[in-house]
């Protein structure tokens, strides 16, 4: 008996290895545990076991049956791969084939460069705020020290509504605003838009600055210079430097220029730097005591420090974009590049 | 402004390069534009001695002539007629490269050799004005003491250099050679030379000046009137130097007593005038506003019409001169003028400045007094001119000046802080470095303590404070220390919360999904032509904020809707061949509250498609999509805004405002724009959407056991709402309703006309039990009787 279970186990196990096809597999199945099959008919041979072997006999069936079972399992499994295999083979699609379902727009490059701009001065604790656009002289102008028929008035070239409201040409007319109703020490910024009667290759008659405005006890032209420095390096890169130059500004003083080293070559010499490595980006300066005075702060206490720049050019530096009328005509082919 | 490098070296010795002075300028705040140097085009050009002069062999018309050239005799071949033997001439060498471009070379004439070219004034880029014979038809025959071989600039003068500099409104007083020469006496550490201000005068004559003019101040605005007399006045050319001087800073000599006065304008910065005695009338010079009505000749032979805001120097009857801005022909200087009075004034600016607006003229001397000229000027600016008078020996200076001040201008005492200025500067300067610098720039500064004792000078109006002190250190000192400080991080200051604008983080919430969904943003001029309200079928017409000064048609008024950006954007877009157009812009919109006041200006988001398969429900996807990222309570009823379709349009409202609108566009917009008639528009007022409590989200429980869902189709008349029929399904679901949608509309002839079948999606849930058949057949059989009796449905 134990032969012949031997015998049946070699025999189905040199057949299983010759299987080809998933349906012989069935077959030798039927032919080994069917209701006639051989492990069928050798179970039902126990009757005739005696008593004393049969626990060994039954052991040894059992045995067999598990080990045939085990080799099928692992033929199928491994036809079932075969077939899975060839499957997916077939389902291959070209990767090539362009993708779909979403279509992606893009933010405006100014609108972008607003928002990465207040996150980083939000984060340096200035708050975020605005002003009309339509302003009053008062505000444009002689809050910010520059009084009607002053020389200082002939820096800029004003659109105006009637003698006293002017479409403002500097979003330092905020600067006023903001002052008669805070309280230092704060710290503000203002995007937004601002108009001047000029256009040509490079002027825009539209065009958006940033403002910024420090005051509390104490601020000086070195930390304006930190500040500054912190801010440039987070939207230009960690390597850039920044180099003052006097300048005027009614609203400060001592007023000055930034130049902001070179993004695009790192200082060595392009053509948006025109070859200097510098860029000249922002007016800047300590705010003018009269400026506090007027604006009913204590300039004896308090001190600020102010600084501005173009957000268009530094949209145009950022994204290299070569052409200011790109920037107003929103033209899909060019807002594309935006993503 | 021009500034002479040699003019400079007239006050100070200056031992470096016109580049070297340039760049130390512009480091201190007076920005060189630009270095011009006069002799740029005059290299290889020397005086010439015309020896001998024979016909050309092979040509009737040239000559042959033989030049000493101080180092040698050269041939040079010309057809000038006005040459001679013994003329003194320039002449242009091999290598020269004059400004009209002729490059000079040796070459051969008709077989004879020619090393050069006699040249003309023009090709010396002079005229007749500057040097006598420059403006003839022919060769410039020189004077016979110039010596041959001497290099021209020289010999004429033309070897100055011109630094062009950016003067910023708040350095009037250096607009002037002195003034620029104080500056460069302040970088390279020197003193200035003195200025000579001296004149003969005969001290015992008993002739006054009062004998020959007097002076009546009638008018605030005249700070200050000084008026000289001269007598033998000679009106003649002025020498050389001189006309070089006015010449190289672009001023054209005229004769003795007008050089004088342009030459201390430009020297001193004081603006002279010179009238010819014998014609103000009735010696009387009379400073007033002139009366409405009055004209006044100008020099520029257009006649002026003046008012009450016009100041003028008169004479008994009439006015002579717009006072500092523009003389008269007949008061001026003539070529027989005998007797001359001088007028040194000083005005205030303002007044200057609105005069030189109203007239649309602009001078050197109304550039000087609108940037304000100080009242001490005023004597400075006359004494030099007399000194130039008997310098040049062109009259005799009466004895006494009159002078008439309303305003006086003396050095003013104040004290800085060292520690307030170090304390501004956020850098350590030494005293000694702050008292030598403000010396050096004519303010005397004596260190007492903490304490920075200065005299400024009356030029110096500026100056007034620790900060007015600081300035002028740092930009002295070299605003090169800040490049090694990198951070102080506000050693003094006290913590500031950084917040965002509401408004801003909402509006970027916006563009960013938007930009997501596809969509780019767009930012457009604000200023819009006047006829955009009526393209829009908007009537803002009395509420349009126009420009008084607009810079072209196009951008006459501000935008009142962002719908005429973005359609002129859809159409401009299309025109050059872009497709499936999605746009948007978060800009405001602007409308007059009246005459004198601030505008309302109000921040819109505007979206515009014109895209294929897109309808008005993807639009009021993206419109909900976003309102869904506020805490808004709306309503959507049917719009009846005139520039969408009125039956393809919306007004999203909340209790009673419309926040905004959204639609296809009336096809009379389309036209005026010419966009398709497929266009699709939506605009939410954003300030009422930032105005509203921050979106709060409240997670409802959920139920453990399954949803179920049936579909149900129904007929019902085309005037029965999706809303009427999603509401009455709602309330007959009640406890056991979780959600329901439309999925499918169907006419049919079948169907009949003005019916649709609608099929719904209904999905229903318990939180206490899994639902049985029989109970979800009973709430099915509810909805149908509700939708029958309240809707007329029929189950299809």
């Amino acid at each position: 008996m134990l032969n012949k279970i031997r015998d049946l186990v070699e025999k189905t196990k040199i057949e299983l290895d010759k299987i080809i096809d998933l349906s012989d597999l069935n077959e030798i199945r039927v032919k080994i545990f069917g209701k006639t099959g051989e492990l069928t008919n050798l179970s039902k041979g126990m009757r005739d076991v005696p008593v004393e072997d049969k626990p060994k006999i039954g052991a040894a069936l059992n045995e067999a049956r598990k080990s045939i079972e085990e080799k099928i399992k692992t033929i199928e499994e491994k036809f079932e791969a075969a077939i899975l295999a060839k499957k997916l083979e077939k389902e291959k699609v070209d990767i090539t084939q362009p993708s779909k379902g979403i279509e992606m727009g893009a933010l405006h490059p100014i609108s972008s460069v607003i928002d990465k701009l207040t996150d980083i001065c939000v984060s340096m604790g200035f708050s975020v705020v605005e002003g009309p656009e339509v302003e009053s002289d008062y505000y444009n102008f002689e809050a910010m020290n520059i009084p009607k028929n002053h020389p200082s008035r002939d820096m800029q070239d004003s659109f105006f509504i009637d003698e006293n409201i002017v479409l403002r040409s500097q979003t330092s007319a905020v600067q006023a605003r903001e002052m008669e109703v805070r309280k230092p020490p704060f710290k503000i910024v203002c995007p937004g838009k601002t108009y001047r009667n000029e256009s040509d290759s490079t002027h825009s008659p539209i065009f958006h600055q940033f403002e910024g405005l420090v005051v509390d006890e104490n601020v000086s032209m070195a930390d304006l210079k930190s500040m500054l420095t912190i801010m440039m390096r987070r939207l230009f890169g960690q390597d850039t430097e920044i180099r003052f130059r006097p300048s005027f500004f009614p609203f400060t003083e001592p007023s000055i220029e930034v130049d902001v080293s070179c993004p695009n070559c790192h200082g060595k010499g392009c053509s948006t730097c025109k070859g200097t490595g510098m860029l000249e980006l922002l007016g800047a300066g300590i705010v003018n005591p009269k400026v506090l005075e007027i604006n009913g702060i204590d300039s004896k206490k308090y001190s600020g420090f102010a600084f501005g720049f173009g957000l268009d050019r530094t949209a145009m530096i950022l994204n290299s974009i070569s052409n200011i009328r790109y920037m107003y005509r929103n033209d899909i082919r060019f807002l594309k590049q935006m993503k | 402004m021009k500034i002479s490098y040699n003019w400079l070296k007239d006050f100070v010795d200056i031992n470096i390069a016109p580049q070297e002075l340039a760049k130390k300028l512009t480091s201190a705040g007076m920005e060189v534009e630009e270095i011009i140097y006069q002799n740029e085009h005059l290299h290889d050009v020397v005086v010439g001695k015309i020896l001998k002069i024979e016909k050309h062999p092979q040509a009737d018309r040239l000559v042959v002539c033989q030049v000493d050239i101080g180092s040698e005799v050269t041939q040079i071949i010309t057809a000038a007629t006005n040459v001679f033997e013994g003329a003194l001439v320039p002449v242009s060498l091999p290598g020269a490269d004059l400004v009209n471009g002729i490059k000079i070379q040796k070459s051969k004439m008709r077989g004879v050799e020619s090393c050069g070219m006699f040249c003309s004034g023009e090709e010396l880029g002079i005229d007749e004005n500057y040097f006598e014979g420059a403006g003839v038809n022919g060769i410039l025959i020189l004077p016979n003491d110039f010596k041959p071989g001497t290099p021209i600039d020289k010999a004429l003068l033309l070897d100055d250099v011109i630094l062009d500099v950016g003067i910023t409104p708040n350095r009037a007083d250096c607009m002037s050679i002195i003034g620029i020469a104080r500056e460069v006496c302040a970088l390279l550490n020197q003193k200035m030379k003195v200025v000579n201000y001296s004149y003969d005068i005969d001290i015992y004559a008993k002739d006054t000046v009062r004998n020959y003019v007097n002076v009546d101040v009638k008018t605030p605005n005249c700070f200050r009137y000084m008026a000289a007399a001269i007598t033998d006045v000679k009106i003649e050319r002025s020498p050389l130097w001189m006309r070089a001087r006015l010449n190289a800073v672009g001023i054209k000599p005229i004769n003795t007593m007008v050089d004088i006065t342009n030459y201390v304008l430009i020297e001193m910065g004081q603006p002279l005038h010179a009238f010819d005695q014998e014609n103000i009338g009735g010696s009387q010079i009379v400073v007033r506003q002139a009366k409405a009505g009055e004209k006044v000749e100008a020099l520029n032979h257009s006649q002026y019409e003046l008012n009450e805001n016009i100041m003028v120097i008169a004479d008994q009857n009439k006015p002579m001169v717009i006072a500092g801005v523009i003389g008269g022909p007949e008061s001026g200087i003539n070529d027989k003028t005998k007797i001359c009075v001088l007028e040194s004034a000083v005005f205030d600016l303002k007044s200057i400045r609105t005069t030189s607006r109203a007239i649309g003229v602009r001078t050197d001397s109304s550039a000087r007094f609108e940037k304000g000229v100080n009242v001490a000027n005023a004597e400075l600016g006359i004494a030099r001119a007399l000194h130039l008078v008997s310098l040049l020996k062109c009259g005799k200076v009466v004895r006494g000046i009159i002078d008439i001040a309303s305003k006086k201008n003396e050095a003013r005492k104040i004290v800085g802080s060292i520690k307030k200025i170090n304390q501004i500067l956020g850098v350590e300067i030494p005293s000694s470095d702050m008292a030598r610098i403000l010396n050096n720039l004519g303010i005397e500064t004596k260190v007492y303590g903490d304490n920075l004792e200065c005299v400024v000078p009356p030029y110096r109006e500026d100056i007034e404070n620790n900060n007015d002190l600081a300035e002028e250190i740092i930009r002295l000192y070299g605003y090169d220390v800040y490049d090694k400080i990198d951070y102080t991080l506000f050693e003094n200051a006290k913590i500031t919360e950084g917040k965002h604008h509401p408004r801003l983080i909402m509006e970027r919430a916006f563009r960013n999904a938007l930009a997501e969904h596809g969509y780019y943003e767009n930012i457009s001029y604000t200023l819009v032509s006047l006829d955009s309200d009526a393209k829009m079928l908007l009537n803002n017409s009395d509420r349009l904020v126009k420009i008084s000064n607009p810079i072209s048609d196009d951008l006459a008024c501000m935008r009142t809707s962002l719908m005429h950006s973005l359609l002129q954007n859809l159409n401009y877009n299309l025109s050059v061949g872009n497709k499936n157009i999605k746009i948007f812009e978060c800009g405001r919109t602007y409308l007059s509250n009246g005459n004198g006041k601030l505008p309302q200006e109000k921040n819109m988001l505007g979206i515009c498609v014109n895209n294929q398969n897109f309808d008005f429900f993807n639009l009021k996807a993206i419109v909900e999509d976003l309102l869904n990222k506020t805490s808004l309570n709306y309503i959507i009823e049917r719009s009846n805004e005139a520039y969408l379709h009125p039956g393809i349009s919306a007004d999203i409202i909340c209790d009673g405002v419309v926040v905004g609108s959204f639609g296809k566009i009336h096809p009379i917009v389309a036209k005026n724009y010419d966009v398709p008639q497929e266009t699709f528009y939506a605009q939410l007022d954003d300030d009422f959407l930032a105005s509203l409590p921050e979106k709060k989200i409240e997670v409802k429980s959920i139920s453990k056991f399954p949803i179920v869902d049936r579909d149900l189709a129904i007929v019902v008349d085309e005037a029965v709402t999706t809303k009427e029929l999603v509401d009455s399904i709602k309330s007959a679901c009640g406890k056991l309703y979780y959600d329901v949608s439309l999925f499918d509309i169907y006419r049919s002839e079948q169907l009949g006309e003005n019916k649709k079948s609608m099929a719904f999606n209904i999905k229903l849930s318990s939180i206490e039990k899994t639902l049985t058949d029989e109970e979800i057949n009973q709430v099915m059989k509810k909805i149908l009787k509700t939708l029958s009796y309240k809707h007329g449905a029929i189950l299809r």
